[in-house]
C-alpha cells in the first residue's frame, strides 16, 4: 500500500518536474522572450511576489465555485430523483435537459451579465449551470436502473413506492451521486472561471484577464498554475470522499 | 390456496397486443409446491407475477386464500436467478429487509426486532452461512449469495414462496445442495411454493405437481403429479419412474416449441 501510494504520487510529480526543467531549458536555449513564454522560475518568483493578491482572487474563485456547486448539487439531486422516480417526469424533462446541456455555457454569460451586472452572481450561476447536469443525470440513472427483480421482491412484501425509494433507491444511487460530484466540482470551477474572465472584478479568471491585457505573461501563467492546483485539489477531495463513503460499490 | 380460473394475460407492446398466457386453470393446495417448466417465452414468469399480484390478469380470476388478487399481496417471499442483494448492507441487514418493510404496517418494537434477528440467524445457520452475518455480499460466492437471497425470501415466514429459476446461475454441485436445502426448509416450515425452472430434474426433485407449458400464447399443455415421497434424494430422481418422467416432459417441451 505504502509503496503504491508513493508510486502514485511520485511518478506524476517526477513527470511534472521534468516538464518544468525542459521548459526552462527550452526558453533559455532559444532565447524566447519573457513576454511570449516566461521561464517557470520567473513564474514562481511572480507567484511569491504576488502571493497576497493571488490568494485574495483564489479565495474569491473558490467561494464562487462552491456556491454554484452547492446549488447544483441540491437542485441536481431533486431533479435527478424526480426524473428517476417517475416515468412521466423522465419523458417530459430528460430531452429538455439534454438540449439545455448542449448549449455552450459561455454563451449564457452575456445574458447573466445583462440581468445581474458584472460581479459574482453571473459566475455563481455559470458554475451552477455547468455543474447541475452531471448530478441530475447520474442520480436519475441510479434510480432508473433499479433491478426489476429487487422491485418485485419489495412489492411482494407490500412495500410502498416511498419505501422502495428510501430503502433501496436512494442508497443504491449514492455511488453514482458521489461519482458525479467530482465531475460537477470540476465543471463548476470551469464555469466560474469562464464567467470571471469575461465579466467580473475579482477571481483568478479576472486576474488573468487583467494580466493578459497588461501583457503580463508571468502573472497570467501564475494564475494558470493556481487554477490547475485548485482544480486538482477540489477533484482530489471529492474523489476521496467518494471512495470513503461508497466503499461497498468497489469490489475487492 | 392458489386458484387460477381461465386466467389470461395480454399486454400492449411495440408490436401491438401480445397474449403472454391464456386459459390457465389450476389449483395449488396449501403446503404444496408446483413447478412450471417449458420453453423460453411460455409465460412462466408471468404466471408467477400473477400469483403475487405484481401483474393483474386481463381475463379470468386469480385467487389466493379464496380472495381475488387485485393488488400486490403482502407477505410473499420471492427469489430470482439474480440474487439482487443490497451491496451496501451486511448479510444480516439484507435478510432483515422484509422486517423493515413489514414493520411499517405491522408495528414492532425493539423486542420484535430481536426476535427477527434471532430468526434470521437461525435461518442463516440452516442454509450453512453460520458466522457470515456481518459479511457483505461482495465477499460471498454466487452460491452463498443465492442462499442469502433465499433467507430473505423466507425470514418473514411467508405463506407463499415464489421462485423464478433461483438456482439457474449456480454450478451443478451447488444447485443440488440447494435442492436439499429446499427439502429441509420444507420440513421445518409450511409454505405454498411456485417454482419456475428450465431444469426438469429440479422440477422433479422439488415439486408435487409439474405443469408443462407451451408457447404462443403460454398455455398449460400437460400436468404431471410427482409421486416420489419427500424428502427426495438425488438418487430418487435418477430412479426409473423419475427418468421416464423427465424424458416424457423433454419430448413434450420439444413439441411445444
Amino acid at each position: 500500500m505504502r509503496r503504491e501510494t508513493l508510486r502514485a504520487l511520485g511518478l506524476p510529480t517526477a513527470a511534472f518536474v521534468a516538464v518544468l526543467v525542459a521548459w526552462e531549458a527550452v526558453v533559455a536555449l532559444f532565447g524566447i522572450q519573457q513576454i511570449v513564454l516566461p521561464r517557470p522560475t520567473a513564474v514562481a518568483v511572480t507567484m511569491v511576489q504576488m502571493a497576497g493578491p493571488i490568494a485574495f482572487h483564489a479565495r474569491h474563485t473558490l467561494v464562487t465555485t462552491l456556491l454554484g456547486f452547492g446549488a447544483a448539487v441540491g437542485l441536481g439531486l431533486l431533479l435527478g430523483f424526480a426524473i428517476g422516480a417517475s416515468v412521466i417526469v423522465h419523458e417530459a424533462l430528460y430531452p429538455l435537459l439534454v438540449g439545455f446541456n448542449s448549449i455552450p455555457k459561455a454563451a449564457v454569460v452575456p445574458l447573466l451579465v445583462m440581468w445581474f451586472g458584472i460581479g459574482t452572481m453571473p459566475a455563481v450561476l455559470t458554475a451552477f449551470l455547468l455543474a447541475f447536469f452531471p448530478v441530475a443525470v447520474n442520480v436519475a440513472l441510479g434510480l432508473a436502473t433499479l433491478e426489476a427483480e429487487l422491485r418485485d421482491v419489495l412489492r411482494a412484501l407490500g412495500a410502498s413506492r416511498w419505501q422502495i425509494f428510501v430503502k433501496v433507491g436512494v442508497p443504491r444511487t449514492m455511488p453514482m451521486f458521489f461519482a458525479s460530484l467530482k465531475v460537477a466540482i470540476s465543471s463548476a470551477f470551469v464555469g466560474s472561471v469562464i464567467s470571471e474572465t469575461v465579466a467580473s472584478n475579482a477571481g483568478i479568471g479576472y486576474l488573468m484577464a487583467v494580466a493578459a491585457s497588461d501583457f503580463n505573461t508571468r502573472l497570467a501563467f501564475a494564475g494558470l498554475f493556481v487554477l490547475a492546483a485548485m482544480g486538482v485539489i477540489l477533484y482530489g477531495i471529492f474523489a476521496a470522499v467518494e471512495r470513503r463513503i461508497t466503499a461497498w460499490a468497489y469490489t475487492d | 390456496m392458489i386458484q387460477f380460473e381461465d386466467v389470461g394475460f395480454s399486454y400492449r407492446g411495440r408490436e401491438g397486443a401480445t397474449t403472454a398466457v391464456a386459459d390457465v386453470s389450476l389449483h395449488v393446495p396449501r403446503g404444496a409446491t408446483v413447478a412450471f417448466v417449458g420453453p423460453s417465452g411460455c409465460g412462466k414468469s408471468t404466471l408467477l407475477r400473477l400469483v403475487a399480484g405484481l401483474l393483474r390478469a386481463t381475463s379470468g380470476v386469480v385467487t389466493v386464500d379464496g380472495r381475488p388478487v387485485h393488488a400486490p399481496l403482502k407477505n410473499v417471499g420471492m427469489a430470482f436467478q439474480n440474487p439482487v442483494l443490497l451491496p451496501w448492507r451486511t448479510v444480516l441487514g439484507n435478510v432483515l429487509l422484509p422486517f423493515e418493510i413489514l414493520e411499517a404496517h405491522r408495528g414492532g418494537g425493539a423486542s420484535e426486532r430481536r426476535a427477527w434477528q434471532e430468526r434470521a440467524q437461525d435461518l442463516l445457520r440452516t442454509v450453512g452461512l453460520r458466522g457470515l452475518a456481518d459479511k457483505h455480499p461482495r465477499q460471498l460466492s454466487g452460491g452463498m449469495r443465492q442462499r442469502v437471497s433465499l433467507c430473505r425470501a423466507l425470514v418473514h415466514e411467508p405463506e407463499l414462496l415464489l421462485l423464478d429459476e433461483p438456482f439457474a446461475a449456480l454450478d451443478a454441485f451447488t444447485r443440488e445442495e440447494m435442492w436439499e436445502l429446499h427439502q429441509t426448509l420444507r420440513q421445518t416450515r409450511e409454505f405454498t411454493g411456485v417454482l419456475v425452472t428450465h431444469d426438469l430434474r429440479e422440477a422433479v426433485v422439488l415439486a408435487d405437481t409439474i405443469y408443462v407449458m407451451s408457447t404462443n400464447p403460454g398455455r398449460i399443455a400437460h400436468v404431471h403429479p410427482v409421486t416420489l415421497p419427500f424428502p427426495r434424494r438425488l438418487a430418487d430422481c435418477e430412479s426409473e419412474p423419475a427418468t421416464a418422467l423427465i424424458h416424457a416432459m423433454r419430448e413434450e417441451i420439444r413439441r411445444a416449441h
